[in-house]
């Protein structure tokens, strides 16, 4: 097992800052058309660079990838294309050495149906333990009150299966039968799975599609008391045999149902906070910071041990499943003017696509993003304004090869483009030749850079991972501002989410007498008094200020 | 000789008894014609210990008869142990360390030792020194154990044109950076308390590859910025034996400077909240010392200055700003009678070569190569302003730089946070 690094300190997960990627698409390594381990092996210099502290990978797993690997046939070895076990040994001892740490999927809802077990269950006998690894019905109207997921694709949860000669539940695509977790064996696995990853050095684990794992007549089938149980069986696990190693739970809920896969701090380490990231987007559309703080406010309060992780683009949908059916429809005709870019219930664009590329709005969603209590989490290529190809189908638009530099296949691979796992970018804003890793380097200014700077800095401060937040009220509705506290340091947040240049009066008479120091710059500014503290801003500007006692 | 890292008693030495109030590391390898004086005068300091005190001589697998000589040397002691601790093999593509190969193994074997007897108090001394005093072990381990503090620094008497790395950079920038006037960060003698031991025990420094060069520098700045009281002990003159691999000016520069900037790089969210300076209790007298005749001729460390600026002038163009560019180029015309470097000036290049480490702007040892010439303008300058000044006028001198480095903190921590600021 490779050395892991600063075990010394079990809440780690709240001072990281999480770097997403498909191993599938950021370096190949042996001109195959794919990215692979040893790829991104060689790439973890840049990783390192851009002072990210975490990996997450996508799948790697052995799968038919109909779902881009979420799809698993097998637990316990690596996809062929991606390479071996050795290989994936070989990278996670590398990470470590440079101080990176690495997540891991663990899909628990589903498997694909290739997987041995579900092969093996279609032809047991019914009421088998091997039979029973899957939720069988000899009728399609159970649990008739849960949702269908992908309305795009699935016309129903329950399919038919010739071989068995009965019908079994997926809350997914048809091809990812869900696990029966009334079944004890099946728990028996995981448990054999999760250990032989964290065996071999892996930090944590995200958990795929939490909130599905138990069914129950005449319930959504989502959040059920079954579902809790199981997780803490898991959080349990982990604590008595892998302690320091994280949990992420992915539960596409409102927060307060989110916040359940806490529990009292025995069941995840993590979760997203999937409806803040609308909202962001939307309060910048509207130049009005009252959907940010709405959101928030309605987040209920979590273990301290326990953490949000927060994102503002993933290699899913830009989900709008959580929020109002009138925001969705300002959501889409705001972001996805091309009818092409949605997908299921949420829009299927990275980050500076939503944003038309501009650079100032890029720098403050990322600003706020880096500076809201949680765990930030950057996907790959949105350090670099990487487009996205909404034509490609499903989310794969999202997924395009990383672009590295003006070579053929944007210098992620040497194989001829045809053998492409997917066509790199090449329209005039975002192609390649322009943009691009190397180009993006070797101009000082670029949002590279800058994004750089901006994790540096982050990681200097553990208030932004572990502090309290509290917003500020002044009369200027397009300014958002917030104090975040943590031990003796107290840091001052405003952001300017209109186009155009703002004045704003805050009212800090609490903190009378501290001197506000630009972080950036370690500026200081005007002591602040009894009177309401004047700042203005230029368009999408922000400020991040320590307040210092003075000197 | 192969190490194994364990501890082990030497046939015919009594064990350290199972508690010791006090412990001294003596830290050897190949120091026969040294340790002998170094251990009598350990024997003689604790002899006011009583029977709680006893002596732990890690040693990196001597050859020629050092553990022999120490042994005689302490053969009234009732308590001595050795450990043997493993010495880095020797990479002939590197320089060679200035001060004791594998001197981290060595302090982790004493440590353990100290820690494993809960030993009250610890101090440590090197066996390559011919200058050790008893009085160093009483004001090295007196304050821990009569007046609780957990760090005592050895503040050696030098003269004025003496420890110029430690007056120019080390000590400046370490009192910028941590807050603390502990005036030779990188000195190698000190004494600490059961409690420091177990916390830096704790830590997983000891096997790293920066430990083997900045070991004194990080336990220094442990003491600086953890819950410890720190003081500085006023000891007599710190000398060597000398030998014959002594590594040259520049490598003793890039280790030691880059010790401290390796600390800086990994202590950002530390040194960036201290502001100012205090002074710590100082214990003892600094031992008065005589002035030699003459001072170092300055005018090979001019020239070596302006060569430097001839060669490195483009180089030094990615560690420092313009205007510090022009201000070089005119210091490499200037006659010697007017060679001075301005505090703001060094200041600001110490400042830009510790960004650029930090940014990794080039290979780390190249850049602090890069700093050599510069170090000799500095130092130059410095000599030529003293003359034949006393230790305390260099004291004072340096006193002026000092603020100077803690004045100009601000530069070091904007560009640190934001460091393309000027060039996006």
């Amino acid at each position: 097992m490779s050395p892991r690094p600063g075990i010394a300190d079990p809440l780690w997960y709240k001072d990281a800052i999480i770097y997403e990627l498909p191993v599938r698409s950021f370096y190949d390594s042996n001109d195959d058309g794919i990215g692979d381990l040893p790829g991104l092996l060689q790439k973890l210099d840049y990783l390192q660079s851009l002072g990210v502290t975490c990996l997450w990978l996508l799948p790697i797993f052995p799968s038919p990838l109909k779902d881009d690997g979420y799809d698993i046939a097998d637990y316990r070895s690596i996809h062929p294309s991606y390479g071996t076990l050795d290989d994936f040994t070989r990278f996670l001892e590398a990470a470590h050495e440079r101080g990176l740490r690495v997540i891991i999927e663990l899909v628990l809802n589903h498997s694909s149906d290739q997987h041995a077990w579900f092969q093996r269950a279609r032809h047991a006998p019914a009421g088998s333990i091997e039979r029973d690894f899957y939720v069988w019905s000899d009728t399609d109207q159970k649990y008739r009150d849960a949702r269908i997921i992908f309305v795009d694709s699935e016309p129903s949860n329950w399919t038919w299966d010739p071989v068995a000669q009965a019908y079994y539940w997926h809350r997914f695509f048809h091809h990812q039968p869900d696990l029966n977790y009334d079944n004890p064996a099946v728990l028996q696995e995981i448990l054999g799975i999760l250990d032989f990853w964290l065996g071999l050095g892996v930090d944590g684990l995200r958990l795929d599609a939490v909130p599905y794992l138990v069914e129950l007549d005449g319930t959504s089938c989502e959040n059920l008391p079954g579902t809790h149980d199981i997780l803490r069986a898991i959080r349990r696990h982990v604590d008595t045999h892998w302690p320091h190693r994280l949990l992420l739970a992915e539960a596409n809920q409102l927060p307060d149902e989110v916040s359940a896969y806490f529990g009292a701090g025995d069941e995840c380490h993590m979760a997203y906070h999937f409806p803040l990231m609308p909202r962001l987007f939307l309060g910048l559309h509207l130049e009005e910071r009252d959907p940010i703080v709405e959101v928030m406010a309605r987040t209920p309060a979590i273990p301290d041990t326990c953490q949000w992780a927060l994102f503002l683009r993933n290699h899913d949908e830009l989900t709008l499943e959580m929020v109002t059916e009138d925001e969705r429809d300002y959501m889409y005709l705001a972001f996805s003017a091309q009818p092409g870019a949605r997908l299921n219930v949420g829009i299927r664009r990275r980050l500076a696509p939503l944003l038309n590329n501009s650079r100032r709005r890029i720098e403050l969603l990322t600003s706020i993003l880096l500076s809201f209590p949680g765990t930030p989490i950057l996907y790959y290529g949105d350090e670099i304004r990487m487009g996205d190809n909404i034509h490609l189908g499903d989310r794969n638009g999202v997924r395009t090869p990383m672009q590295w530099s003006g070579d053929r296949n944007a210098g992620f691979s040497r194989a001829d483009p045809e053998r492409l796992y997917s066509p790199p970018i090449v329209d005039p804003v975002y192609g390649y030749q322009a943009v691009n890793v190397e180009a993006a380097e070797r101009e000082p200014g670029s949002l590279l850079h800058w994004t750089r700077n901006m994790t540096r800095l982050r990681r200097m401060f553990k208030v932004f991972g572990r502090g309290t937040l509290e917003f500020l009220a002044p009369d200027n509705r397009k300014v958002l501002a917030y104090l975040r506290r943590y031990e003796g340091d107290v840091v001052l947040c405003v952001a300017n989410l209109a186009r155009t240049a703002q004045p704003v009066q805050l009212d800090l008479a609490a903190l009378d007498g501290l001197v506000p120091v630009e972080m950036f710059g370690y500026t200081e500014f005007p002591v602040i008094g009894r009177q309401p503290y004047f700042l203005t801003f230029g368009p999408y500007g922000f400020y991040w200020f320590e307040l210092q006692r003075p000197g | 000789m192969a190490s194994t890292g364990l501890s082990f008693s030497v046939p015919g030495e009594a064990a350290v008894p199972a508690a010791c109030d006090v412990v001294v590391g003596i830290a050897a390898w190949n120091n026969a014609g040294t340790i002998g004086e170094v251990a009598r005068a350990v024997a003689h300091a604790l002899g006011r210990y009583g029977p709680g005190a006893g002596v732990v001589l890690a040693d990196g697998g001597s050859a020629d008869g050092t553990i022999e000589r120490a042994r005689e040397a302490l053969a009234g002691m009732p308590a001595v142990m050795t450990v043997e601790f493993a010495r880095p093999a020797i990479d002939p593509l590197r320089a060679p360390y200035h001060g004791l190969p594998g001197r981290p193994a060595a302090m982790a074997s004493i440590f353990r030792e100290a820690a494993g007897r809960q030993a009250k108090a610890l101090a440590l001394v090197d066996a390559a020194l011919t200058s050790v005093t008893p009085d160093w072990i009483a004001r090295l381990v007196d304050p821990v154990l009569e007046g609780g503090f957990d760090f005592v620094s050895a503040c050696h008497a030098r003269l004025a044109h003496e420890g110029a790395i430690t007056r120019s950079i080390v000590y400046p920038l370490f009192r910028a950076l941590y807050g603390l006037r502990l005036h030779q960060p990188a000195a190698g003698e000190f004494g600490c308390s059961l409690r420091f031991v177990r916390q830096v025990l704790d830590q997983d420094i000891w096997a790293g590859e920066a430990a083997q060069t900045g070991i004194d520098v990080w336990l220094e700045s442990e003491a600086a910025t953890g819950q410890f009281q720190v003081g500085e002990a006023q000891l007599g003159p710190r000398t060597r034996a000398p030998t014959p691999d002594a590594p040259d000016l520049s490598t003793t520069l890039t280790q030691v400077v880059g010790a401290l900037f390796a600390d800086l790089a990994a202590r950002t969210e530390v040194w960036q909240r201290v502001r100012g300076s205090v002074p710590v209790p100082s214990f003892g007298e600094a031992p008065k010392i005589a002035e030699p005749s003459s001072v170092p001729d300055v005018m090979p460390m001019l020239e070596a200055f302006r060569l430097g600026y001839t060669a490195l002038a483009d180089l030094w163009g990615w560690i420092l700003e313009p205007r510090i560019l022009l201000q070089l180029k005119r210091l490499a015309s200037a006659p010697p009678e007017r060679f001075r470097v301005d505090d703001g000036l060094w200041v600001q290049i110490v400042y830009d070569f510790a960004l650029a480490y930090g940014l990794r702007t080039l290979p780390r040892d190249h850049l602090l190569g890069a700093l050599t010439p510069l170090y000799l303008g500095w130092l130059a300058g410095f000599l030529l302003e003293l003359g034949e000044a006393e230790p305390a006028d260099a004291d004072a001198r340096v006193e002026r730089l000092c603020l100077a480095f803690e004045t100009k903190k601000p530069y070091l921590i904007a560009g640190w946070r934001w460091p393309d600021r000027f060039r996006a």
